[in-house]
């Protein structure tokens, strides 16, 4: 305490010191700090389920693909429309360095493999434009004929046709979307062109959320810093919270740039919590300097800097070091950008609380105590600073403490209701508006084609040829014709596929022979056949060389997680079947891993969430030496995670990874609060006074604190809920009902808690008698 | 008569050429590739071949197929019987090429479904049975589609090689420019480089093993690499023999179904 107030005495220092780190951390971000986009990066490398999708992306060639949809309004079966499809899946390759040079699939490059009379023909569709109309018509019954291109690469209603571009994951495609838009725009007229496609959709959420979030953030922190500027009416503490929450911010951003640890998505969330919780700080610190002044006018500069420390050290470090201890449960997650966010948020808290415990004291010594306005000395009870509407609060908590715990279990009991409504779903398309160009072009794409996403299912076998076996290859075909009666799978993909076209060319288009062939010397024949039929490499994406693997693709008409979460359930309940016939079932592919991923990161969030719960709880035990305490000062914590995950559930909004890294600020919040709250009535209680007035005194200082952190960050962030992008409208949201249930469920029913267990005592040891006096009342 | 005078010089020039110089010195490349087309290989000859294709990950495939070929001038017909692996056992091929540039004739029969199918198929730049080898590979290229330079005269393994520049004359092939080594005087490759539009090596044929049976320049053992998509075909060829003249109702869709007996 005498060193930091020694420290304090040299504010010039201080100034320096905070302007010199600043600017050393400053232009080490503007060097070296790296924004991490590739999802890939986010993967937990090791895990087996992306090591087993690495394999099979590798073995069976399973890329993204960007996917150019070309709409004509009659139909696509004209020399215009046919010559853009060729003109396109030659030049794509040479104009995108990203397209695999070979990957390109549309009605140009697709062969068409058809028996007639005897004959088996494997052509091209069309090689030169078809110009007369019974070259047209022609070439549109030989697509309608053939199930392998009709309804996958041309739409059902022949007015759309899709081309689609394979893209190398390790290809820097960060404005790929912006160019291959404006490529596809050109060929636009009488065509409507569209460009759908993860790639698409990573590249342009790559773009939107950092964007949104730095056109908002300064939004947010004017309006904090106007309403800090309305609450303390002080603009020497409005600087420093200012200072505080900045500072906060450079030095775990500054750390990560000079540690050479990338930015990822989910930091952005760091400087939203350091601005709700370096303001609690600050605001605790001003709230106790005023106190003191207001109690004693005439206090000196030191004294007020001693009186203050005294106060605050131990309720504003240990409310920074439980915060900090929270969010380094965090680093339990499997996922490394989580990891880092628990670090680097814990080092921001850490920073935000020794500036606040250094800038206020050292602003005393500057400027001397501060001015406090006549009105206020007058304003109040006994306290001296008691307002009527916390009078109000107050006797209205304390004199029915029943009821407020009765509503506050109601709460709870709602809470917990609306918390099994909620559904987990990680959507990269669930972030752009309704009406936005991507939503309408996936939408397209999705309700003419198989659909934008896509699932993989991996089958293995420990025998060579278990692929040519008749048995499971209908096994493989149940499961496909299953699986696609869900609404939003749209087709598939598999070497069965392959033998049943094979099956009813060879007994000349019969739709009787659309089946797998009981014979398996046949299967081999066909398949010895297709490999003649020039096109090897389509035959590779879905079996192995062995016929040990094989590869089923599922294209789905949505990204959700919560969708491929629904197909994977109804893929597994072949898995049985499959295991009787020596297969194992598995899955891969980006979709798969993004899935995969998005449950790691939710177990970790909720894992460490209930470890950080248990962390604090004993701390808390710890720092009042009372069990008791300790789970009790968990309710704040308590209420406002359940009333944030049961709100999510009774409006639908899905848990995602933006979304249930919120659920921290309950830990941050919830701490912080108690901490101040327990303290002060502590102290008002060792210094003999009645439990009654202890509360009271409490709600008025501790709760004037509360709310004024409350209002200025909700406040702030409410500014969020009118971003143009929806996750951080949800984001906002979310901040500004965590800030409010924390709030009022610490200045109501903790406060009840409290008082009740001393009432019992069972709060503290006193040596006076003042509880039991009351008791004896 | 200018003509023929040009004639007569170029003859004489080669003439010159012959007893001065090795033989391909002064040819132009056409001349060379025109040499290697027309390069004697036998009207008759029946072959075991072994085709191993290897995957990107190192796994293969391995084909025995018994071959027969026959070539009058005007058709070069050949019949493939597959050997092994054993489920597509007796499944056979048979192809007509016509020196006249008509699209070939191929036939393919499949014995567990007793059928023969014509297959209805005009694109000799695609893989040949699912190989890395194109049907322009194979020997039906004709040098008229590309136009030849001699680069270089280079020595390999003791071989005098030419080593020709070949440029398609239809600029809208995969391979947009190939460089040979051509055996002079042989008019045998040693090694073949095939090159994409961006310059970059895209599959190159190396020759591993060659020799004269009947006097006849038989490759026995032959790769080709596709450096891009890291896969290659190796064929090998053994028990080869020419002048077994066989009727010409040997190359017919009822041999097809008999299967390799003569």
């Amino acid at each position: 305490m005498n060193f930091i107030a020694r420290i304090a005495k040299k504010p010039l220092l201080i100034v320096l010191f905070i302007l010199g780190v600043s600017i050393l951390l400053i232009s080490s971000i503007a060097q070296n700090a790296s924004l991490e986009t590739d999802l890939d990066e986010y993967m937990p490398a090791t895990h087996p389920a992306f090591v087993f999708s690495d394999q099979a992306e590798e073995m069976f060639s399973i890329t993204d693909s960007v996917l150019i949809a070309i709409e004509h309004p009659d139909t696509i079966f004209n020399a215009g429309t046919l010559e853009k499809i060729k003109t396109i899946t030659e030049e794509l390759p040479g104009l995108f360095p990203e397209v695999y040079a070979g990957g390109i699939t549309s009605l140009y490059t697709a062969d068409n493999i058809t028996g007639t009379d005897g004959d088996l023909e494997v052509e091209p569709f069309y090689e030169e434009i078809p110009r007369t109309a019974e070259e047209l018509l022609a070439l549109q019954r030989r697509v309608q004929s053939n199930e392998m291109v009709f309804g996958r690469n041309v739409s059902l209603d022949s007015k759309a046709t899709l081309i689609l571009a394979e893209i190398d994951p390790d290809a820097d495609a960060a404005d790929l979307h912006v160019r291959l838009k404006a490529y596809a725009a050109s060929f636009e007229g009488p065509e409507t062109l569209y460009v759908a496609g993860r790639p698409i959709v990573e590249g342009a959420l790559a773009e939107l959320g950092p964007a949104d979030m730095t056109r908002m953030v300064p939004i947010v922190m004017v309006v904090i810093i106007i309403l800090l500027l309305l609450l303390l009416r002080s603009i020497r503490d409005t600087v420093i919270n200012l200072v505080i929450v900045l500072f906060g911010t450079i030095v775990p951003f500054g750390a990560m740039a000079v540690l050479g640890v990338p930015i990822y998505a989910v930091d952005t969330m760091i400087p939203v919590m350091l601005i709700a919780i370096g303001v609690a700080y600050g605001i605790h610190m001003h709230n106790s300097i005023h106190h003191s002044v207001q109690t004693n006018p005439g206090i000196t500069k030191h004294q007020l800097v001693k009186e203050v420390l005294t106060a605050m050290i131990r309720p504003v470090s240990m409310a920074a070091i439980t915060t900090a201890i929270g969010f380094m449960a965090l680093m339990t997650s499997q996922v490394l950008p989580v990891r880092y966010f628990g670090l680097f948020a814990s080092v921001g808290v850490m920073t935000e609380m020794v500036l606040a415990l250094i800038l206020f004291p050292a602003s005393i010594y500057l400027f001397g105590p501060p001015k406090i306005a006549p009105k206020r000395l007058t304003d109040g009870s006994e306290s001296g600073h008691v307002s009527r509407k916390d009078g109000a609060w107050g006797s209205a908590i304390m004199h029915r403490p029943l009821r407020v715990a009765a509503i506050a279990a109601i709460v709870v009991v709602l809470g917990i209701l609306g918390t099994t409504n909620v559904w987990i779903d990680t959507s990269f398309l669930a972030n752009f508006e309704k009406g936005s160009d991507i939503v309408i072009t996936d939408d397209f794409v999705n309700t003419r084609f198989g659909g934008t996403s896509s699932l993989n299912v991996v089958l293995s076998a420990d025998d060579p040829d278990t692929f040519k076996d008749p048995e499971v290859l209908r096994a493989i075909d149940a499961l496909q014709t299953d699986v696609e009666t869900h609404a939003l799978v749209g087709n598939s993909f598999s070497i069965a596929d392959f033998i049943k076209r094979m099956n009813k060319v060879m007994f000349d288009n019969d739709p009787a022979y659309d089946t797998i062939p009981d014979n398996q010397d046949l299967i081999a024949q066909y398949l010895l056949l297709y490999e003649f039929s020039g096109d090897p490499e389509t035959l590779a994406k879905v079996v192995d060389y062995d016929y040990q693997n094989a590869n089923i693709t599922f294209q789905l008409k949505s990204d959700s997680s919560a969708v491929m979460s629904e197909v994977i359930d109804m893929v597994a309940v072949h898995g049985a079947t499959l295991t009787e016939l020596g297969v194992t079932l598995r899955y891969a592919g980006s979709g798969y891993k993004a899935f995969v991923f998005s449950e790691l990161l939710l177990e970790g969030q909720i894992i460490s969430l209930v470890l950080s719960f248990g962390i604090v709880a004993l701390l808390l035990a710890l720092l009042f030496k009372n069990l008791l305490i300790g789970i009790v000062g968990t309710i704040p914590i308590a209420i406002t995670a359940v009333v944030n995950f049961g709100v999510m559930g009774l409006l639908n909004i899905p848990l995602s990874s933006a979304t249930a890294l919120i659920s921290s600020i309950a830990v941050g919040i919830g701490v912080d609060y108690a901490i101040h709250l327990i303290e002060h009535y502590r102290n008002r209680r060792l210094e003999d006074v009645s439990i009654h007035d202890a509360a009271f005194e409490t709600l008025a200082h501790t709760g004037r604190a509360i709310i004024y952190n409350a209002v200025a960050v909700m406040g702030g962030f409410a500014v969020l809920m009118f971003s143009v992008f929806p996750p951080n409208r949800q984001v906002g949201g979310l901040i500004v009902l965590n800030m409010a249930t924390s709030a009022i469920g610490t200045l109501s029913i903790l406060l009840v808690a409290i008082v009740a267990l001393d009432r019992k005592g069972k709060f503290i040891r006193i040596k006076s008698t003042s509880g039991l006096k009351e008791k004896l009342s | 008569m200018k003509h023929s005078l040009k004639k007569i010089i170029i003859g004489l020039v080669c003439l010159g050429a012959v007893v001065l110089a090795p033989v391909g010195a002064t040819m132009t490349g056409n001349e060379v590739m025109q040499e290697v087309y027309t390069r004697p290989n036998g009207n008759n000859m029946s072959a075991n071949l072994i085709m191993t294709l290897t995957n990107n990950r190192g796994s293969t495939r391995e084909r025995s197929i018994v071959q027969f070929r026959q070539d009058d001038g005007a058709t070069e017909k050949k019949l493939m019987f597959f050997t092994a692996p054993a489920d597509v056992r007796d499944t056979s091929f048979l192809n007509f090429s016509y020196s006249d540039g008509r699209s070939d004739d191929q036939w393919i029969y499949l014995p567990a479904l007793k059928r023969v199918k014509r297959i209805a198929s005009d694109n000799t730049g695609d893989s040949f049975m699912g190989s890395d080898f194109t049907y322009d590979d194979m020997g039906e290229r004709h040098p008229s589609e590309d136009r030849h330079t001699v680069l270089r005269q280079e020595t390999v393994d003791g071989w005098n090689v030419l080593v020709v520049e070949s440029i398609p004359v239809d600029p809208k092939e995969t391979y947009t420019r190939t460089v040979s080594w051509i055996v002079d005087g042989e008019w045998i490759g040693l090694k073949k480089e095939f090159y994409t539009a961006d310059g970059k090596l895209g599959k190159t044929l190396s020759i591993d093993a060659f020799e004269k049976i009947d006097d006849i320049w038989v490759i026995t053992d032959m790769t080709m690499a596709n450096v891009q998509k890291n896969t290659s075909t190796r064929i090998q060829m053994k028990d080869v023999s020419f002048n077994n003249k066989l009727a010409d109702s040997f190359f017919s869709e009822r041999q097809m179904r008999i299967g390799p007996r003569t």
